[in-house]
């Protein structure tokens, strides 16, 4: 399901409230207009999964935190912060896997080609 | 007459070098062996027949490394230390009596060994603290906890077997046991020994200092080539020394079937050897609390109600 | 109380791989461990976006080294899943025999690994590597290859299984079956394995919920989640599979979830073999694709040996436009922190060793 961004902590809670107490993945994928960011909740009662979907522009990238909700979002979060260059709105993230000293490089845009540094 | 006692010195002195450094060549080789035995591979075999030539090899090399020294660090104090420790080891193992071999036969020779062992903490303490490193400054703190928490059962065994003695002289104490091994009077006294003398080592399941997987490499991580070799030999030597007190203490010395000898001294000795390498295979290093408890609780209480069932039995 | 920060650097003795973790010790308490990861980085995510479908699995495969052909599995069935292709019977029943074997392999060598963190002195490890290099034997018999075996193909494997290679599987497993038993009684004998191991690293069922951990460690918690049971895929349901859940969350109920899963795992085989109909399990040949794929996002989930692995696909015509990876060690390992505070020192790398963690798992 999409939704928008600023709905984004109230839905998860009221999933959570209702079973998906496990998160799955977050994931980003960049489609050149938007970057989607998708969070993929289960449910270990009933197995059923859920993809959450929010729409970010290319010139408006951040999400709210939801580290409050789910303990779990931690590395998935700093790993979209530095893959993608969403900043991640509420706490400080820092970077993961990369160098911690390259500026401006997200490497999983579509504008990253291979071969530039 | 001096002289003569003067040239006897140096003569027993030459040849007690010559014994505790081969036993320690030996030693290093038969681990190796035998434990490489126990995993399923053997051990070296590519030097000499048996591989008994690789200590050698091993110890040409580690002479030809270049010695880096950390900015921070204590050269003089490192080495004072070092060197303290590698003389007062040998210097242990030159009091032991082989046969009618022995340096001096005072009556309180036992005690004496003991004293100078318990030095050691000490001058660790010292070598822990000249390399600047935090790895090896921990690395003593927790040695020093262990060998000291180790000590009072030890000499709480001594005492009970001086008081079955009469004497802490260690030749009348192998004399003593012409009938019957110390081993079967007191077995209390035989294990706690044993585990109290396998802290002192440093051996597995007590082998602090070396923790592989944590702290790196912990005491030596910082030393050069020359000193690390010296430190490893040092080991051995420290653990022929146990292996051979143990043997006298309590196995009987050099007591055998087909008439005394010194020869059966050294197989005594080999055999604890192979049972503490025996050990070092297939156990798992204990933590530190647990090892304090097990040394303040359990061998001090195993060692007092020893002393109290010699002071029955006598 | 003055705060000590320690470094365990990325090069360390024991058989991890590169991870460094800085600790933050109060006294001989752990505050915090940061663990610094990302020395393997290969960007294998990013890699998938430029080659062709079936040029991708030697790169998945090099993301666990350990255990190969899970992650090379969920990668083919995620392609499968989007175009299509669903694999006859035989090909399910010897890709679930090549999985379980997998399987064993990698636990095996975990229990040497965790026997070495403890302060074993390599004996458990040889030994266990010894009885993993006859799995690798078998692996080899029916791949081809030692290390890296590209051996999923799209509706099947590369080849058949050879001849005889079910006596020689049986032969192997029953040979297994004593050398588990033997290291079970060994090592849970042993009373100093039991007071490092009982009630340390304690992670509740709650915890271990909320911060998404997978595998075995989620099971030692309590939490009766397998991938295998609860998203059955290939013929699991017909091998009458059932997950191994322990309650107590600490470190021996992690040990022991692995070890009845291997026993588990020889239960498997065995049915699978019995249960195996005739016929041919080859996949096509790399070279006769025309990949278009009729469902553009798919998202598969699988079981490895350390958790869940699951991949996520925006499939192109070619090229896939977007591949996620979720590797179970990178969370395992994000749960270090929760699990690791307030323990003592000495208790830090019997719990890393429990986690079972594969360094480029982590790094992707």
């Amino acid at each position: 399901m999409i939704i928008d961004r600023k709905d984004l902590i109230d839905t998860i809670s009221s999933f959570k409230k209702k079973g998906f107490s496990y998160l799955v993945k977050i994931l980003g994928i960049d489609y050149i207009d938007y970057i989607s960011v998708l969070y993929i909740l289960r449910n270990l009662d009933s197995d059923e999964e859920i993809e959450i979907e929010v729409h970010l522009n290319q010139n408006d990238l951040w999400v709210p935190t939801i580290i409050n909700i789910f303990k779990g979002a931690d590395w998935y979060e700093r790993e979209l912060y530095e893959m993608f260059g969403i900043e991640i709105k509420g706490r400080k993230v820092r970077k993961l896997l990369l160098e911690k000293f390259s500026e401006n490089i997200y490497p999983l845009r579509k504008s990253f080609k291979w071969g530039t540094k | 007459m001096l002289i003569n006692e003067l040239i006897e010195i140096i003569e027993y002195f030459i040849v007690m070098l010559i014994t505790a450094f081969a036993f320690a060549y030996f030693f290093g080789w038969l681990e190796r062996k035998f434990v490489g035995k126990f995993q399923r591979r053997h051990g070296p075999t590519y030097l000499g027949k048996f591989g008994l030539l690789q200590n050698l090899a091993d110890f040409f090399k580690l002479l030809t490394k270049e010695q880096v020294w950390p900015k921070k660090a204590d050269k003089l104090l490192f080495l004072v230390s070092v060197f303290l420790i590698a003389g007062f080891t040998l210097y242990l193992v030159m009091l032991l009596p082989i046969y009618n071999f022995y340096i001096i036969n005072s009556s309180i020779i036992l005690l004496l060994i003991f004293i100078i062992l318990s030095f050691l903490p000490i001058l660790i303490a010292l070598n822990g603290y000249s390399s600047s490193n935090k790895f090896a400054m921990i690395s003593a703190q927790r040695s020093i906890l262990l060998l000291i928490s180790f000590e009072i059962p030890l000499f709480l065994v001594l005492i009970a077997i001086g008081y079955y003695v009469h004497s802490y002289s260690i030749v009348s104490i192998v004399n003593a046991q012409s009938n019957l091994w110390f081993l079967f009077i007191m077995p209390i006294g035989f294990f706690v020994f044993l585990m109290a003398l396998l802290a002192e080592m440093e051996r597995t399941p007590f082998d602090l200092r070396e923790a592989d997987s944590e702290l790196i490499a912990g005491w030596l991580t910082d030393t050069g080539a020359p000193y690390y070799m010296l430190a490893l030999f040092v080991d051995y030597i420290r653990s022929f020394f146990g292996a051979a007190i143990i043997s006298l203490l309590f196995l009987g010395g050099w007591y055998g079937p087909f008439g005394n000898s010194f020869i059966w001294l050294f197989i005594k000795t080999i055999f604890v050897a192979l049972f503490i390498m025996f050990i070092r295979a297939i156990a798992i290093r204990m933590r530190i609390d647990r090892i304090l408890y097990f040394g303040w609780i359990v061998l001090l209480a195993l060692s007092i109600i020893n002393l109290y069932l010699v002071y029955l039995g006598y | 109380m003055s705060l000590v920060k320690i470094n365990i650097g990325p090069v360390h003795p024991s058989t991890h791989g590169l991870l460094r973790l800085v600790v933050t010790l109060d006294g001989d308490t752990i505050v915090n461990v940061e663990p610094h990861v990302g020395f393997l980085h290969r960007g294998v995510e990013k890699l998938a976006e430029n080659r062709m479908y079936m040029q991708i699995p030697p790169f998945i495969e090099k993301c666990d080294y350990v255990a190969k052909t899970a992650m090379d599995e969920a990668y083919v069935a995620t392609v499968e899943a989007a175009m299509g292709i669903e694999p006859n019977e035989r090909a399910q029943y010897e890709r679930v025999i090549l999985l379980e074997l997998q399987r064993i392999a990698s636990h095996l060598l975990w229990l040497g690994a965790m026997l070495n963190d403890l302060g074993h002195f390599f004996s458990v490890f040889m030994w266990t590597f010894a009885d993993r290099d006859k799995v690798l034997k078998l692996l080899e018999e029916a791949t081809g290859q030692r290390m890296f075996y590209v051996n999923m193909r799209l509706g099947g494997l590369r080849q058949e299984f050879p001849k005889d290679f079910e006596y020689h599987v049986l032969d192997v497993l029953a040979y297994l079956e004593k050398r588990i038993n033997e290291y079970e009684s060994f090592i849970e004998n042993s009373s100093l394995f039991k007071e490092r191991m009982y009630k340390v690293g304690v992670l509740s069922r709650d915890d271990a919920i909320n911060l998404g951990v997978s595998g075995p460690v989620l099971r030692a918690s309590g939490v009766n989640f397998d991938v295998r049971k609860d998203k059955p895929y290939y013929v699991y349901k017909k091998l009458n599979f059932k997950p191994i859940v322990l309650y107590n969350g600490d470190n021996f109920s992690r040990y022991k979830v692995r070890i009845l899963e291997i026993k588990e795992s020889i239960r498997l085989i065995r049915e699978a073999f019995k249960q195996m109909p005739d016929g041919n399990a080859t996949g096509m040949p790399i070279k006769l694709i025309n990949p278009a794929p009729k469902n553009k996002v798919v998202r598969v989930s699988r079981e490895g040996p350390r958790g869940e692995i699951m991949f996520y696909l925006v499939a192109d015509e070619q090229r896939p436009y977007r591949l996620a990876m979720r590797t179970p060690a990178f969370i395992n390992l994000a749960a270090l922190n929760h699990i690791a505070k307030g323990n003592k020192f000495a208790n830090l790398f019997p719990i890393i060793g429990s986690l079972d963690l594969v360094m480029a798992d982590v790094d992707k």
